[in-house]
């Protein structure tokens, strides 16, 4: 037992870590490849353009929220608040028009209250230090609850003439592709292109890595942090009139829903680690094709909401497992430095 | 029985190869008070953990009443009788005093009148003058010191292991703590403490040891020491001559004044500390760890926040400065490269390259919206160069870099941001033997292109290696300079321990 040298084990790890790193984003492609190959070989109707299409279109809402908590996410935080970011802005689009505004107005409203909205949010978690569950759990409360009392009539906002300028985002195609998969792509490259390429989008990556040692470098780390929340908040904005689009009215009662928790399993599953600095585009990108096709094949062979729901709930807790795994926490480096 | 009753047999514990006890034998008898010195990064914290089943050997023995042992964890540590008081409190604020004496080994029906009673009984029978029902958190330092020392006695302890136990207590304090340990040693408990005040090592123990770069260098009893013997014993090494390097034949000129810090105040660790900081020099800070030197020059260079700072000037340039961040520091030329390069040195999931190029993003700020691969490549590829870090492959993450490659990819990627003034924080805390020398040539050298530069070190021959001047911090000032030429490592060490 004495003879546990930490040294020796410690290199041959670095050195199988060099050669394959089974990380949980390969782990997760690797079942969507096979779970797809399955379902089109046994599953009657899976592999058809109707349904890869309709898959897509069902999943697209929930990877452009996926992709605005991936940012929040791989800066260390989350965004319990998204889902009302979804419904409120947009539905107060819709409820103005209603109520005879012209829809650029509209639009520049909501636009300004998702802002306001992240604004709080990021000062709450940045400037604050309020846990980011804590925060946006508040803060979402807080504008789901302003909505239903004094922005919107019914629960469900409906679509009016106004709005039908807006109407090919949910439902037109371009090409034959419905565009809201055209809309998940778009904001998918966005997302990508400031992350991977902007000083900020750096900058959220060294934040969610080593928040101390991001701010000893010299990062403004509180604009960072507050810049995250701005940029979830507008894009749950842009995936709720996208949203709205599609079905033709904004059901404000989605804040009630287990949304949100689909937006964590995506995010998760799909490999950007909760504890930050990891992943990117790509991982949400994966995670949603997951789920869809889980979705969608459930739904074929009819499996009910219940079951669905067990299902998912097991297949995040694999993903979980499998990561803390094949990235165990080394706690020999975890020691170093201190003698 | 006459034996010892706890044991150490060329006991080695190393850290990702970096030895912080190397062969060390020692041993304590029953009923013994043993005091056990060193500078800091002797090896003394990391031989009693062992001792304490907080950390394991990497080789050796050890042997307790005569039987091997290998406590992995405090818990076996504990019920083969050895218990260690802290330096900070491992007590739960929030419980009370008999909650916290009776923690973990509740009854499965924990009445609380039951343990009340029982504590006030054993608190008693201790002599010991605290309230069962009392809250921990709004106990002072040394009754909580009390109550750890009852939870030691109550667990059947029969080795007592105190990390530096005076260190918070005032001095009449320190005259009931002394008292408690004779009564300890009364019943038969054995007692080791570490201790940076000599005085107290002297007038309690029965047995000192002493322990100098990881090695035992003495062991014998306290009448046969004094002071004098004792600091000699501490500082007085041949092996770090030859890894150092010779001590300074001459001392570069100071240049203009870089940094000026009048009277800078900061609880509890800053009081009234004034010192000035030349360009072209390297001004070497010791000090004993709580002497409040990381605080000061964190205060300088924006790090901690600003609700701690109390009042004093800095001036950086002859320009009265107050950082409340880093950024701005960093902006105005002052970095600080940290003493925990784990925590908030790297970042672990970034290439080596990734790592020095957000340093360099951090210092263009503003003029630079778009970030290039291809541009992090350059200037990764140009710093991994100048600073010699070896790694198997580029692409590989910080994390998995020996101590020394870390180090110098944390230096990097301060370097990067064109400072004036380096504030380097213990730069060869866990750093292997060879890379040491690399990083004293490479803040020779700083010094030698007219930049200000600062070593912070508790490692006396790091500082009379490097420094050209020497502040002494001492409980919060700075309470002696001298010159390189004129200083040794003996009335460094006298300035620094009170």
């Amino acid at each position: 037992m004495r003879d546990r040298n930490d040294g020796p084990s410690y290199g041959r790890r670095v050195t199988a870590a060099v050669w394959f790193r089974p990380s949980q984003q390969n782990i997760v492609f690797a079942l969507f490849a096979v779970l797809f190959v399955l379902f089109s070989l046994f599953l009657h109707g899976f592999l058809t353009t109707d349904n890869m299409l309709t898959l897509l279109q069902n999943v697209a809402v929930l990877g452009i929220l996926g992709l605005g908590m991936a940012v929040v996410v791989i800066g260390r935080g989350i965004d319990i608040s998204l889902v009302a970011s979804l419904a409120v802005p947009p539905g107060l689009v819709l409820q103005m028009v209603q109520n005879g505004h012209s829809l650029p107005y509209a639009l520049l409203t909501a636009f300004a209250l998702s802002l306001a909205f992240g604004l709080v949010n990021g000062w709450l978690i940045a400037y604050a230090e309020v846990p980011s569950l804590f925060a946006t759990l508040a803060t979402g409360l807080f504008l789901a609850g302003l909505g239903q009392v004094a922005l919107f009539k019914l629960d469900v906002v409906q679509w009016s003439p106004g709005m039908n300028a807006l109407t090919v985002i949910g439902q037109g195609t371009i090409a034959g592709l419905p565009v809201p998969i055209l809309m998940f792509g778009l904001t998918a490259i966005a997302v990508m292109l400031f992350l991977r390429l902007t000083r900020i989008g750096t900058y959220i990556y060294a934040i969610g890595d080593n928040p101390n040692a991001a701010r000893i470098t010299g990062i403004p780390t509180r604009p960072a942090i507050v810049l995250q929340y701005v940029l979830a908040a507008l894009v749950g904005a842009f995936a709720g009139l996208v949203l709205a689009a599609s079905v033709n009215s904004m059901p404000t009662r989605i804040y009630n829903s287990t949304l949100i928790y689909d937006v964590i399993l995506v995010v998760v599953l799909g490999g950007i680690g909760l504890s930050g600095g990891r992943g990117g585009v790509l991982n949400v990108v994966i995670g949603t094709l997951l789920i869809g096709t889980m979705l969608n094949a459930m739904t074929i062979m009819d499996v009910s909401y219940s079951g669905q729901n067990l299902i998912k709930g097991l297949v995040l807790l694999v993903a979980i497992l499998a990561d803390s795994f094949v990235n165990p926490r080394n706690e020999e480096t975890a020691q170093q430095g201190d003698i | 029985m006459s034996g010892p009753i706890l044991e150490l047999l060329r006991a080695t514990k190393r850290y990702g190869g970096v030895p912080a006890i190397e062969e060390v034998d020692f041993s304590l008898n029953p009923a013994e008070i043993h005091a056990l010195v060193g500078e800091n990064g002797a090896g003394k914290s990391t031989l009693t953990k062992v001792m304490a089943g907080v950390v394991t050997l990497t080789s050796g023995q050890m042997l307790v009443a005569g039987r091997e042992v290998t406590p992995r964890t405090p818990l076996e540590a504990r019920h083969l009788g050895i218990a260690m008081v802290f330096q900070e409190n491992s007590l739960v604020p929030t419980m009370t005093v008999a909650q916290n004496l009776f923690l973990g080994r509740e009854k499965f029906y924990n009445r609380q009148r039951g343990i009340y009673i029982a504590a006030q009984q054993f608190l008693q029978s201790l002599n010991f003058d605290v309230a069962p029902t009392t809250t921990v958190s709004l106990l002072g330092a040394a009754k909580k010191q009390m109550v750890e020392i009852a939870r030691a006695v109550l667990h059947n302890a029969k080795i007592i292991i105190f990390d530096e136990p005076t260190a918070s207590l005032t001095p009449e304090e320190k005259k009931y703590f002394f008292d408690l340990v004779f009564e300890l040693k009364r019943r038969e408990v054995s007692v080791i403490f570490i201790s940076h005040a000599l005085e107290e090592a002297l007038q309690i123990s029965d047995r000192i040891t002493v322990l100098r770069d990881g090695r035992h260098v003495v062991t014998d009893d306290t009448r046969t020491f004094d002071r004098a013997r004792i600091v000699q014993a501490m500082v007085g090494r041949d092996l770090s001559q030859t890894l150092y390097g010779a001590r300074k034949q001459s001392t570069r000129r100071s240049g203009r004044r870089v940094l000026s810090v009048q009277n800078l105040r900061m609880v509890p660790m800053v009081k009234n500390t004034s010192l000035s900081v030349f360009a072209g020099q390297i001004t070497g800070v010791f000090g004993l760890v709580g002497a409040g030197r990381t605080e000061t020059f964190k205060v300088v260079s924006g790090v901690l926040k600003r609700d701690l700072f109390h009042g004093g000037e800095v001036m950086l340039h002859g320009r009265r400065v107050r950082y409340r961040t880093p950024a701005p520091a960093m902006r105005d030329g002052i970095v600080y490269v940290t003493e925990d390069r784990k925590v908030e040195g790297f970042f672990e999931t970034m290439s080596i390259a990734r790592n020095i190029y957000v340093g360099w993003l951090a210092r263009l700020g503003r003029g630079r919206m778009r970030v290039s691969p291809r541009e992090a490549e350059i200037v990764g590829e140009t710093w991994i160069k100048r600073l010699n870090v070896r790694a198997i492959s580029r692409d590989v993450k910080v994390v998995e870099l020996s101590g020394g490659n870390q180090q110098k990819v944390v230096i990097a990627k301060s370097l990067v941001q064109e400072p004036d003034l380096i504030i380097f924080d213990e730069p060869t805390r866990g750093v292997d033997v060879g890379a040491i020398a690399e990083i004293h040539q490479l803040i020779n050298r700083l010094a030698e292109e007219g930049r200000a530069v600062v070593v912070i070190s508790s490692y006396l021959p790091e500082i009379m290696a490097l420094s050209d001047r020497i502040l002494v911090a001492r409980q919060g000032k700075i309470v002696e300079e001298f010159s390189a030429l004129e200083a040794t490592e003996e009335k460094i060490m006298y300035a620094a321990i009170h």
